[in-house]
């Protein structure tokens, strides 16, 4: 009997599945997409990404190391618009324009490694806190706690300058802090998703706990996390262009928060330029996650249901 | 080989609860029998232990603050019939189903089945393995709230393919008709393949058994769905639970709860949270497929007048306890204890006056540490003296008509309170 219907079936019907979750992938990216400010944002992403990934067609990547500021000495401090240096350079003779376009680059290696990290440790921590409860619930709680307990500008500062100014130390200084955020959520959604009545279901119908956390839990309790993630792809840039501006990241990398510092010696005496325009990076790529990251919230968190 | 007449046995059923205020007792000593192809309705007010009961059954109780203080939940799980192989014949009475043979003593009788032969065991005993195996195969389940039940991330025929996955991986490789020894095909089948073999199944030298073990298994979903009347369900199984309506949601649950021919259903409300008018043809749905398939069913609700279209026989419970059980007809024509009558009385017809509901004065007494006494004692309109130092026991008043209340029977002398409970 079940062979007669088997040959009846669509031959396609495999495949269903996968379209149905597509068509629902799609519903969700037009919902977000009807924001204009969310547009906004993911246009200025795709401009910003375009400029990291593009870097060494955009300029003539510097030999030996592209991340390292060419310098000129012969073209110190000059304003923007001179030859050459269609932005300007700075007081050590850097290019700003090959400084942006490069800090870019440097920027998304830094907040997709950060938030990459963060994301998995804490969301392996929170589920394990969520999941197991009881003792082990507490003293990771406790643990994330003390972590939070520390402003997350000086938590990192610290952990930086402890270990040696370096990109790669400010990476993982970053990651250090940023975990905690993760754990939290994390543990509140798998707490939070563990009472509905489908993961009883799913118990009843002779799942196994592996099942039951890959196949109901998680799906239902990852979205906070990728909001989370969006926003902090943003915040990450801020607080690692802070800690370079004061001095954390190796010399002369490019990086926007060296040449804002570069720059700032400048500014009273009237050059703006080496400054204003890596600064304005920052501000662009915090914006634009902030911009992306709320837009997603308001489509995918339950609060603000209204699309679901 | 004669069937036994119970599917399942309460005995002396204790679920505590730990809380700031003391031991919850929310269950506290429950016996009763199922037997076997009947409907036993579990009436009482909420939080009167009737759904922990319930819950009981799988090991639902989330522990802590759970705690199975006593008892035992004896059932003599079925297997496919040899004869008919689950088609249904006259041997295993159009059931697809006869008792499982005693693995212990292979159908002669012995101590661990009680001499009956058939397969015994004790769900609050079992091993996580084994009761994972009985869970949504042997004992199903279906819950009150449908939009609940069902996770809003996977589509209905996912859901209901997990039932088949966890339990019918042999069966699924067969009408697919690939090999049953094939490592990966049986992972796949059985949903204990991770990514890197998922990717694996999905190229070539795989891929296409991959795709007859997914063609097979949508027919087995695509059957169930159609065998709760679910129209069309082959576009239903590509919806997600917040596209159908309530109804149809229970349906589902409903088809998956039976996808697996289980031999004992455990209906938490199933039909509260939807309207009255959908309500009826879920009943009538659950009333069908029970008469049809011969599945036992223990239908839990606060509803008297549903538990009595639907039941064959009545459990009422207050406080823990089984107050009174007997035969549907029995307990609706001559209720015995004290509180059947009150309920009874309270349902609201037609034929009362307008701004007479009658109710149960008092309210339900804490069950933090009970003291030794009869729980309705204090709301009883004919209470004694013994009522509130003495425990009464269920005890037989007429032909499969037990009450626990001491008008009927009263307490032996020198009865300790803590042994006054005696199986119905």
């Amino acid at each position: 009997m079940v062979d007669a219907l088997l040959s009846g079936a669509p031959v396609d019907a495999p495949v269903s599945a996968r379209q149905v979750r597509l068509r629902r992938g799609l519903e969700l990216a037009a919902s977000v997409l009807s924001n204009p400010t969310t547009i906004l944002g993911l246009a200025i992403i795709t401009v910003l990404i375009g400029m990291a990934v593009l870097a060494p067609v955009i300029t003539e990547p510097n030999v030996p190391d592209p991340y390292q500021m060419p310098r000129d000495w012969g073209a110190v401090a000059k304003p923007p618009g001179t030859p050459g240096y269609p932005l300007g350079t700075t007081n050590e003779g850097g290019d700003v324009l090959y400084g942006m376009i490069w800090g870019a680059r440097t920027s998304l290696q830094l907040s997709l490694t950060v938030v990459g990290i963060a994301a998995l440790v804490g969301g392996i921590v929170g589920s394990v806190a969520g999941g197991v409860g009881g003792r082990v619930d507490e003293v990771l709680m406790r643990l994330v706690d003390v972590f939070l307990s520390i402003p997350e500008l000086i938590f990192a500062l610290a952990i930086a300058a402890v270990l040696g100014p370096s990109f790669g130390n400010i990476i993982f200084a970053l990651s250090v802090v940023f975990w905690v955020k993760y754990a939290r959520i994390m543990r509140a959604q798998i707490i939070h998703i563990r009472q509905n009545e489908y993961i009883d279901a799913a118990r009843v119908i002779g799942d196994s706990r592996l099942n039951i956390y890959r196949r109901d839990v998680l799906p239902n309790a990852i979205t906070p996390l990728m909001v989370q993630a969006t926003l902090d792809m943003g915040h990450v840039v801020l607080i690692g262009a802070t800690l370079s501006f004061i001095g954390l990241s190796q010399a002369g990398i490019a990086e926007w928060g060296v040449l804002v510092s570069e720059g700032q010696a400048g500014i009273a005496a009237g050059r703006w330029w080496a400054s204003t325009f890596p600064g304005l990076m920052v501000f662009l790529w915090a914006l634009a996650f902030n911009l992306v990251g709320d837009g997603m919230r308001d489509v995918l968190d339950p609060r603000t249901e209204s699309g679901r | 080989m004669h069937a036994p007449a119970t599917i399942a046995s309460v005995v002396d059923l204790k679920v505590h609860f730990q809380s700031k205020r003391g031991v919850v007792h929310a269950v506290d000593g429950v016996n009763f029998d199922i037997r076997d192809g009947e409907t036993l309705g579990l009436v009482g007010e909420t939080g009167c232990g009737k759904s922990v009961t319930g819950r009981a059954f799988l090991r639902l109780i989330l522990m802590p603050p759970g705690i199975i203080a006593g008892g035992s939940i004896t059932f003599r799980p079925h297997a496919v019939c040899p004869a008919c192989e689950g088609a249904g014949c006259p041997r295993c009475g159009q059931t697809g189903r006869t008792p499982a043979v005693c693995p212990a003593c292979g159908g002669r009788g012995c101590a661990a089945c009680g001499g009956t032969g058939t397969e015994t065991v004790d769900l609050l005993a079992l091993s996580g393995e084994r009761i994972r195996r009985i869970r949504g195969d042997r004992i199903a389940m279906i819950f009150q709230d449908p939009g609940k039940a069902l996770n809003p991330s996977l589509t209905i025929g996912e859901q209901v393919a997990e039932v088949f996955l966890q339990h019918r991986s042999a069966d699924l490789m067969q009408a697919a008709g690939v090999e049953a020894g094939h490592f990966l095909l049986r992972r796949f089948a059985s949903q204990r393949a991770g990514t890197p073999e998922r990717l694996l199944l999905a190229l070539p030298p795989l891929r296409g058994r991959r795709d007859r073990i997914l063609r097979a298994l949508d027919v087995m979903v695509a059957k169930a769905l159609a065998d709760t009347q679910i129209p069309n369900p082959r576009k239903l199984m590509d919806r997600y639970p917040h596209e159908l309506s309530g109804g149809m949601r229970q349906r589902v649950m409903i088809a998956q709860a039976l996808a697996c021919n289980p031999d004992l259903l455990i209906a938490d409300e199933p039909t509260t949270a939807l309207d009255v008018t959908v309500q009826a043809r879920i009943l009538e749905l659950i009333r069908e497929l029970q008469r049809r398939r011969k599945t036992s069913v223990l239908y839990i609700s606060h509803d008297l007048s549903l538990v009595r279209r639907i039941s064959d026989r009545v459990a009422v419970m207050y406080a823990g306890r089984i107050v009174e059980i007997g035969s549907t007809g029995e307990i609706f024509r001559d209720p015995r204890h004290p509180y059947t009558r009150g309920l009874l009385a309270a349902v609201p017809s037609a034929a009362i006056g307008r701004g007479k509901l009658a109710a149960i004065r008092g309210t339900v007494p804490e069950l933090v540490d009970p003291s030794p006494s009869c729980r309705f004692a204090g709301r009883c309109p004919h209470e004694t003296g013994a009522c509130r130092s003495y425990d009464p026991a269920l005890a037989p008043v007429a032909r499969g008509h037990s009450v626990a209340c001491f008008i009927h029977h009263q307490p032996l002398a020198g009865e300790r309170p803590s042994f006054a409970r005696r199986s119905g």
